[in-house]
């Protein structure tokens, strides 16, 4: 009981300090399955973009938005940014600090593009942006490809919590 | 066994017409290498160009947001023996702006002249914040060093980091380059100058020349809007000189069919793209999916991952009117999970298709052999690259008929030779 009661409280402090906006850290897929592990609980929303992609960026400020909204009831935002590694991590980082302060993002470590990504979707076929809705028990739930408006997340959010 | 008997192994594999011999790194040890891009001289010679992250590529210099760390690095192979060591393409180093996705592109002229496009990121003089902008470069002396580049696209004054939000003050990019048999070199390009905050597309804009790289025309947009900004584009040339080129258009209601042009001439055409077919794709976003073109005669061959079939993957079609029309001939890999980044090739006497994969386990290359018809000649076969993840394969034909095939595999560049059947 008091080892199941340790376990959920350093599943909390993790998720906790996971969840905080940080640097933009280059890791890789078993790396990444440990952070969404962490936040099994929460509805999270994994939205894969790039420096580069000018639809990604016109739809993070409704992501964003939608995260601040719904954080006190469990929404968690995830951003995994897709540029080269050769670019490396401190590049999407600069990016990220300067332009969305906010944004919870990771950038990957490995060549393959699809790396972080399939470890939520093997059949992701490297469109940007692509979003995904995972329930509290960490499945995935719904696919968006392309830019959205807030609403259309909004609207995709109150689809899974009716479930 | 060293890298010499390796290499000559594969000479004498290709010219004996053995289909297979052992892949060769080209890399060096202690380059991260991605994006390779493969091209054949006259003379046979096989040149093979990659973004490289080296121990000397330094972000230093470069500048805020979407900066880049990385060169372009090339190694050359004589027909006749031998293999050059890897030489850095670019002059300043780690200004290159190249990736899986925009990959720098070199081809060979008739009189061994070998050219090299690419884009860096570059410093607007008076916004003084990031453009994305064309260079060139070319090596009249067998690629044992390349000129100073020469930026082909504009600096305008426009300041587009806005409407990129928080981008590029503009970027030309995604580009291709393209050698004819008479001699010319086109080089072209995505970009972003006409776009507006809502604008979903960009335009393509394109410079030539006519005297070996000399010099350049002055940069002409080929076509003005409705081209999917971050679809690379892709060009091979014909037997008369004309230009046959892969893109993508975004239509109303964001539906981006994969099309081919032909041009005559890009200084004074506005070209008709034509759909290669296949289920409409609505994305308003980065597909990300060049359109793979070869030419035999008439007949043009197109391959391009399309994101609208029931399983997405990567389709192919045919032409045998010079791309006035084209026959839809299907997925190229239906049992595939997802099939991408296809590569094309003809001989003359096959068309040959390369992409990478996920059927069980990591990521490898796959390739397919077709008639000039289109027609199947045989199962999809898998490149034995082992446990190791392989992907972005690219083709060219040699000279004595087969294919010398490229891809990356974990951090570095390998080639191999597969037979022209």
């Amino acid at each position: 009981m008091v080892r199941h009661l340790l376990a959920t409280i350093l599943l909390a402090v993790i998720a906790q300090a996971s969840w905080a906006a940080g640097p933009a850290k280059a890791i890789q897929a078993p790396e990444f399955k440990q952070v969404l592990n962490s936040h099994r609980g929460n509805v999270v929303i994994v939205n894969f973009w790039a420096t580069w992609c000018a639809p990604c960026l016109k739809e993070i400020p409704d992501l964003l938005r939608l995260q601040q909204e719904k954080e006190s009831e469990g929404v968690r935002l995830i951003g995994v940014a897709v540029d080269e590694p050769t670019a490396n991590s401190a590049e999407v980082e600069r990016f990220r600090s300067r332009y969305f302060p906010s944004f919870r993002t990771y950038a990957r470590a490995g060549a393959e593009m699809d790396e972080l990504a399939r470890v939520i979707d093997p059949t992701w076929n490297e469109v940007v942006p692509t979003t995904y809705f995972l329930d509290r028990d960490g499945r995935v739930v719904k696919r968006i490809q392309g830019k959205r408006t807030l609403e259309e997340f909004r609207l995709a959010l109150e689809a899974i919590s009716q479930k | 066994m060293s890298k010499s008997l390796l290499f000559l192994l594969i000479l004498v594999s290709g010219t004996s017409g053995l289909t297979r011999a052992a892949p060769l790194q080209v890399n060096p040890a202690g380059h991260k290498a991605a994006a390779p891009d493969v091209s054949i001289g006259s003379n046979g010679d096989v040149a093979i160009l990659w973004v490289d992250r080296s121990p000397n590529a330094s972000a230093a210099g470069n500048h805020d947001r979407h900066i880049a760390a990385t060169d372009v690095y090339v190694a050359f192979y004589p027909a006749k023996g031998g293999f050059s060591s890897a030489i850095k393409v670019n002059d300043a180093a780690g200004a290159v702006w190249g990736q899986q996705v925009s990959r720098p592109r070199i081809v060979a002229t008739p009189n061994g002249t070998w050219h090299v496009s690419y884009a860096i990121n570059d410093l607007h003089p008076t916004h003084q914040k990031t453009a994305l902008t064309t260079h060139y470069t070319r090596s009249t002396n067998g690629g044992r060093s390349f000129e100073t580049a020469r930026r082909l696209s504009t600096l305008t004054d426009q300041d587009m980091s806005g409407t990129i939000h928080g981008g590029f003050v503009s970027a030309a990019a995604f580009g291709t380059m393209a050698a004819a048999a008479d001699g010319s070199i086109h080089v072209l390009w995505i970009d972003t100058r006409h776009m507006h905050h809502d604008s979903e597309s960009g335009a393509m804009y394109a410079a030539i020349s006519r005297d070996d790289g000399r010099s350049f025309s002055v940069e002409r947009s080929v076509v003005n809007t409705g081209v999917c900004p971050c679809c690379q584009l892709m060009a091979v040339t014909n037997d008369r000189s004309e230009l046959i080129l892969g893109s993508r258009k975004v239509l109303p209601g964001s539906i981006r069919p994969a099309t081919v042009m032909r041009l005559a001439s890009v200084s004074n055409e506005t070209p008709q793209a034509v759909s290669i077919g296949g289920a409409p794709w609505q994305i308003a976003g980065c597909p990300l999916k060049p359109t793979a073109v070869a030419v035999t005669g008439d007949r043009v061959f197109a391959a391009v991952h399309n994101g609208g079939e029931d399983k997405p993957g990567v389709i192919f079609s045919v032409s045998k009117d010079n791309a006035a029309h084209f026959d839809f001939k299907g997925l190229v890999h239906p049992d595939a999970a997802v099939s991408d980044a296809p590569s094309i090739a003809s001989n003359g006497k096959t068309v040959l298709i390369a992409w990478h994969a996920r059927a069980n386990g990591p990521r490898h290359v796959f390739y397919r052999y077709y008639n000039l018809d289109g027609e199947a000649q045989g199962d999809v076969q898998e490149l034995p690259t082992g446990d190791n993840a392989a992907q972005t394969p690219v083709l060219a034909v040699r000279s004595d008929g087969n294919y010398q095939i490229v891809w990356q595999q974990g951090d570095n560049i390998f080639t191999d030779i597969l037979a022209g059947q």
